[in-house]
């Protein structure tokens, strides 16, 4: 008799029983289904050891990323360790490290003439910078201003050439972070848990502590969770703070670093419909305060008439930020293959409002490989302060930022996943994904050159995993 | 029978801790249901509950009554029988089982019992005895089309394999209906619970050794889901050395050799650990290779 489908009879019999009992007896028939629905859908590598009984599981994986235009390229190795203890307790741990580097746009406009860009030079204080280490840079004399540290002298240029958008070359950096967890059940609470985590680049630190509550009721159909989260970042950018809406310059800074706070909660309600539906829907508050702006994005101010570019500003945003969102959550099982869907709607005091729809399916291919396409579509409106650009001899708005992160503009992401159910208790997977943004690259209005010029240019990224996990005991 | 009298004559309530306990025999078998409550007439509610449930499934699916649908299928199925839809739901997961047990769970099997009688004694049936039987087994000999079934003249069905476990989802279910306390529903070592006890706790539930009555060969702790054992500790023939379990293999007519002489399974409902356990015995000396390789959570005892 052949036995080679691993779990398969296991996931027949589990069937079988649901079956019965879902014509049985509703009340319970949607738990027991439901879980062996669980077991179909995302289980079937994960042996699932069940209440009472330790395990832990391994998960690690690379994400390997590249925009378009040898534009930003970033490669991310994870690896995340949860315990299981057999009185529901958990600790889990992560490590996250990434290597990015590339060209990133510097938030000004392309012009039909050269464009001249001056920074700091990075390594503050030293004389005997490196010339070559920033692609497509110089490291020049600067006219000496009277009171200016001696350093200052120094400055790092790079010239962008005519109908180009302007990107800065420099752009190099490593992240690492580490976060761990620990949850547990408490008295007639079904879950407590905190979290912490930490982030660190080499001019970005971010620092975070969530602490969670969860109920299950009704013979778990329902869970009701709240999550509340705060996090604290310090920014500490080569050539120190700037002075918002100052020209660009290569001095550095007096201010070196600033503080950012945020506080949030999450209110989430998870609910068996059916023995094939599972909703879920949250509810998300943030409240963020202090640094927000990004520290080497500029703005070009052009001449009223032709829309050349005659200076650049550094951008400035609101201290403060709060935010609304409302996520929703299907998993269905359609038979052969579960469906995921969601769906969510944002919206902040910087007067963004977008909607995330997200669709994924799952197939299994025989009884050790499974395929999951995914489609995703995102769509935001412009924050308030959103300009490509300003006009020369209109009065400068207290705020301003050409981050086309913060403009309107759609995106589509396509992706598709192939695990391999290696044994019970592994997996490998491969995970495609295809990414694109396209804005409004002709706005009305645009003056002189600008009208022939992209002004936000159409990005495209790839995106590849690949991850192993791995349960034991 | 009057099945009122009989469940106020042989149900008993008691506390127990934070608990009620109640207790009954039905389906040959000790039963019982622990309710975490202090309040006496809602653990009352839930004992009348679960032992009405208890006695109507075995009234109902029980073969030793010519009256009860089993009953009357093994007398009269020749005929072609329209059943009814609690019937037919686990005549259609018997009918699956079969499938993907390939052969080995079969409730047609029930006739090998005119052959074998385990009884702790040496009387070992004859081959051609168990030859003459076989052509009697085999639920593709059935004709099932829900929802009538026609069997052909001499073969029987048997939902002892099934009832029981069934008999306890439903069981918890119609109590949690009364009341969604935290319980645990035992028949005859087949047991459910509804989740945690209060504060998350796990109820503790002994696996019983098969060498000796009442002893315990492990502990489990058991959040949710349930529990069912397929064992042969007390039902077996004895011969030249040779120990014969209960367990008969449908396709030849002889017991299984080398099976687990228990085999415990966790599992989300209890049909489906009952199903799973007696899938593993009928697997023999394989069954914890099969267990293994299945990544079910099971104890077997050998």
């Amino acid at each position: 008799m052949q036995l080679k489908k691993r779990g398969g009879v296991r996931r027949k019999l589990a069937r079988i029983s649901a079956g019965l009992l879902a014509a049985a007896l509703p009340p319970l028939a949607g738990q027991a289904a439901a879980q062996s629905y669980y077991d179909d859908a995302y289980g079937t590598k994960n042996d699932n050891f069940g209440p009472g009984f330790s395990y832990s599981q391994l998960d690690a994986a690379l994400l390997v990323y590249h925009e378009s235009g040898s534009r930003v390229s970033a490669v991310e190795p994870t690896l995340n360790l949860v315990m299981h203890a057999a009185d529901g307790r958990q600790l889990s741990m992560g490590a996250v490290a990434d290597a990015v580097s590339g060209a990133t746009p510097n938030g000004a406009v392309p012009s039909i003439l050269p464009q001249n860009f001056v920074t700091p030079i990075k390594a503050h204080g030293s004389s005997t910078s490196v010339t070559s280490a920033s692609g497509g840079s110089t490291i020049i004399q600067l006219p000496p201003t009277p009171g200016q540290l001696a350093t200052a002298a120094l400055g790092r240029q790079y010239t962008v050439a005519a109908n180009t958008l302007p990107v800065d070359k420099g752009f190099e950096d490593h992240r690492g972070a580490l976060n761990g967890a620990w949850s547990q059940p408490l008295g007639g609470i079904t879950e407590v848990g905190i979290g912490g985590g930490y982030s660190r680049e080499s001019d970005y630190q971010s620092i975070s502590a969530n602490t969670h509550i969860s109920q299950n009721f009704n013979a778990n159909n329902n869970t009701v969770s709240l999550t509340l989260n705060s996090e604290f970042d310090s920014s500490f950018p080569f050539g120190g703070i700037p002075t918002p809406l100052t020209a660009m310059n290569a001095q550095w800074k007096t201010t070196t670093s600033r503080n950012k706070t945020q506080l949030g909660f999450v209110a989430g309600l998870t609910q068996v419909m059916s023995r094939n539906w599972l909703t879920q829907v949250n509810y998300a508050f943030d409240r963020q305060s202090g640094y927000q702006n990004d520290p080497y994005r500029i703005l070009s101010v052009v001449d009223p008439v032709s829309g050349v570019p005659t200076q650049s500003l550094y951008e400035n945003r609101p201290q403060n930020r709060q935010s609304h969102s409302v996520y929703w959550d299907n998993k269905l099982d359609l038979g052969p293959t579960v469906t995921d869907l969601s769906l969510r709607y944002f919206t902040d005091s910087w007067g963004i409002k977008s909607v995330t729809a997200d669709l994924s399916e799952r197939l299994q291919l025989g009884s050790a490989f499974y395929v999951e396409p995914s489609a995703r579509y995102y769509t935001q409106s412009a924050a308030s302060f959103f300009h490509n650009y300003l006009v020369g001899g209109q009065p400068l708005p207290a705020y301003a930022t050409s981050d086309t992160r913060l403009g309107a503009f759609f995106a589509t992401t396509f992706g598709a996943k192939l695990g391999w159910i290696v044994n019970k208790r592994s997996e490998f997977y491969i995970k495609g994904e295809y990414y694109t943004q396209n804005g409004n690259s002709h706005p009305a209005g645009a003056i002189g050159q600008l009208r022939q010029q992209d002004l936000f240019p159409r990005t495209s990224a790839a995106i590849a995993f690949i991850g192993y996990s791995w349960d034991f005991h | 029978m009057d099945g009122a009298a009989d469940i106020g004559t042989t149900r008993r309530v008691t506390r127990l801790g934070p608990d009620y306990h109640i207790s009954f025999r039905a389906m040959a078998t000790p039963c019982e249901v622990r309710v975490e409550t202090t309040d006496a007439a809602v653990a009352e509610q839930i004992g009348i509950a679960v032992e009405s449930e208890a006695r109507r499934i075995e009234h109902k699916f029980s073969r030793y009554r010519a009256d009860s649908v089993v009953g009357r299928i093994n007398a009269g199925g020749h005929l072609g029988l329209v059943v009814d839809e609690e019937t037919s739901s686990l005549l259609e997961c018997a009918r699956q089982c079969h499938e993907a047990s390939e052969g080995l769970f079969d409730i047609t099997s029930g006739v090998l019992r005119r052959a074998w009688h385990f009884d702790g004694s040496d009387k070992v049936p004859g081959a051609q005895r168990i030859l003459d039987l076989l052509p009697l087994i085999g639920w593709q000999k059935l004709s099932w089309r829900p929802p009538e079934l026609k069997l052909p003249p001499g073969m029987e069905i048997d939902l002892g394999g099934l009832a029981k476990e069934y008999a306890v989802d439903r069981a918890l279910a119609e109590a949690m209906a009364i009341a969604p306390l935290p319980m645990l529903v035992n028949f005859g070592g087949d047991l459910l619970v509804s989740g945690p006890r209060s504060g998350g706790i796990a109820w503790n539930v002994a696996i019983e050794s098969v060498e000796q009555e009442g002893g315990m060969a492990g502990m489990l702790q058991l959040k949710e889901g349930a529990l069912a054992t397929s064992g042969d500790a007390r039902r077996f023939l004895l011969r030249d050395g040779v120990r014969y379990s209960h367990i008969l293999n449908p396709r030849t007519g002889w017991p299984i050799k080398d099976a687990p002489r228990s085999v415990t399974v966790a599992a989300y409902s209890c049909v489906e650990a009952g199903i799973t356990a007696t899938l593993a015995m009928l697997k023999g000396r394989r069954a914890e290779a099969f267990l293994k390789l299945e990544g079910i959570r099971a104890w077997c005892i050998r």
